[in-house]
């Protein structure tokens, strides 16, 4: 545990000093801008209300889901692990005394932790935007749901970003990872239009899955089997990437 | 004296016909042992499965009795390496890269960090970044980052590789010093025989993937004129020249 911890430490540490965050925050800053500013354009020239400062952040999550958040996971799996072995730095995590199972959930955490801090961002940044802009329309329980929608978010990106560190650990080159994950990504999305008996199976149709916390009627079973089916796909994800990392020789 | 490094029968083949073979070694504490041969003998793979960087067909290595391949922690817990290119992560500074390697240690602060980088001689340079290092400077990085948690053995592959003639004085006056006043061990590959001989207390010839021979240095020089005798005899007894 002590190893996992250094090296966890070490993980975030690098992402932080790599700037990739402050990467991740200006674009989010930009797309939210340019999000709100759309909103304000259309209440201003048409005279309609499409959302209040309670649902702007819920728009701007259902695009960031299926735009940002995968993006940003795939460009910062695909670094940790396929940057690092073409750099030829992983050995430096791998010749300290931690195991690789401690080195591959540090890295898995540090995703994870790098996912957290992406979605809490947007949340503020959104939440703000909507209050500066629509402060009429703000009330608690609109601020609820939206934390609520947020929160939940997280399991279906970070299995996405799971399926990425496979991929990573499968393929050699980092552009290779990202250019197979983005086809990954749409032949789910695809496969889950196509052939609809089979979405439940497919994360990329989960990345919606907060709309069942927010709706009128909670479906509390469609919750848990959905969280239970992302959970399984994630601990295989998991122990697959654990497996192809473990046989890597430097 | 107890064993710092245990080789038992340990062999690892590529597809190329190239590795090591059935390779068994022991290796005292305190000794600097250079593990001589020349380039593609087996010297970095040695090194790779002692480090864990590659796992070995058969055998086992440990060190100070904890076996790399089931005890993977604990084996390296006491040691420091280098293997093949020195590395270091080019968008930190030289402090902190050491201060990252620093974390898997908790006796190892900010003092440690400035000492290592004044041993090593890059203490003026410790808020640049190793991507506009020298070569040399990069290789000091490496060693400094090795000896950071004052390990009780050094497996230092090729650590003289891109040092001027006065880095590798240094380099050899430290390897001598930490082995005298603090007793650490060293494991150092080269294909340098004159540094070896200089250097080191106790060789082994590794050739074409077997290790032909090991034995001291003094009892080396008491027979033979010079060490690259004793390397070309070894490897005519082998029958390979």
């Amino acid at each position: 545990m002590e190893g996992f911890r250094a090296a966890f430490a070490v993980e975030t540490c690098k992402l932080w000093k790599k700037k990739k965050i402050i990467a991740a925050a200006v674009l989010s800053i930009v797309a939210v801008l340019i999000g709100q500013l759309a909103v304000v354009a259309i209440n201003n020239s048409l005279g309609l209300r499409v959302v209040g400062s309670g649902e702007f952040p819920l728009i701007v999550l259902s695009f960031f889901q299926y735009t940002i958040f995968p993006l940003f996971v795939t460009f910062v799996a695909a670094d940790m692990f396929n940057g690092e072995f073409s750099a030829n730095t992983m050995k430096l995590a791998l010749m300290r005394p931690v195991s690789r199972l401690g080195v591959f959930s540090a890295k898995v955490g540090a995703i994870a932790a790098f996912i957290a801090a992406n979605l809490l961002f947007v949340l503020v940044l959104s939440l703000a935007a909507g209050f500066a802009f629509n402060p009429a329309s703000a009330g608690l329980a609109g601020v609820l749901r939206v934390l609520v929608a947020y929160a939940v978010s997280f399991l279906p990106v970070f299995v996405f970003g799971l399926l990425v560190v496979v991929l990573a650990n499968v393929v050699r080159g980092g552009l290779a990872v990202f250019f197979l994950a983005v086809v990954v990504f749409a032949g789910f999305y695809a496969a889950g239009l196509f052939f609809s008996q089979f979405e439940s199976f497919l994360i990329t149709s989960m990345f919606d899955w907060y709309r069942h916390w927010i709706a009128e009627s909670v479906n509390v079973f469609k919750i848990i089997r959905q969280a239970l089916i992302m959970i399984g796909c994630g601990t295989m994800l998991f122990a697959a990437g654990y497996w192809l990392f473990d046989r890597k020789e430097l | 004296m107890g064993k710092a490094i245990e080789f038992h029968g340990l062999t690892k083949m590529y597809r190329n016909g190239r590795g090591i073979r059935d390779l068994n070694l022991e290796v005292d504490e305190g000794d600097i042992f250079g593990f001589l041969g020349p380039n593609g003998a087996g010297k970095t793979t040695v090194m790779k499965i002692m480090t864990g960087l590659i796992r070995p067909d058969s055998g086992d290595v440990k060190l100070f009795g904890h076996s790399v391949q089931t005890d993977f922690v604990r084996a390296i817990r006491h040691a420091g390496c280098l293997i093949e290119t020195a590395e270091s992560y080019p968008y930190l500074t030289a402090w902190d890269n050491l201060k990252l390697a620093a974390r898997y240690y908790p006796d190892v602060d900010g003092r440690r960090i400035e000492e290592c980088l004044e041993l090593v001689g890059l203490i003026k340079y410790k808020n640049e970044k190793p991507r506009r290092f020298s070569l040399g400077m990069k290789q000091r990085l490496g060693i400094a980052a090795a000896m950071l948690s004052r390990p009780r053995l050094l497996i230092l592959d090729e650590p003289l590789n891109g040092l001027d003639v006065e880095g590798m004085l240094d380099m050899r006056r430290l390897i001598k010093r930490l082995a005298e006043e603090e007793g650490t061990t060293f494991f150092i590959s080269s294909h340098l025989i004159h540094d070896v001989e200089l250097t080191c207390t106790r060789i082994g010839v590794v050739y074409e993937g077997r290790l032909l021979n090991a034995d001291y240095t003094r009892n080396i020089l008491a027979n033979y004129s010079s060490l690259e005798h004793y390397f070309v005899s070894e490897v005519e007894r082998g029958g390979r020249v």
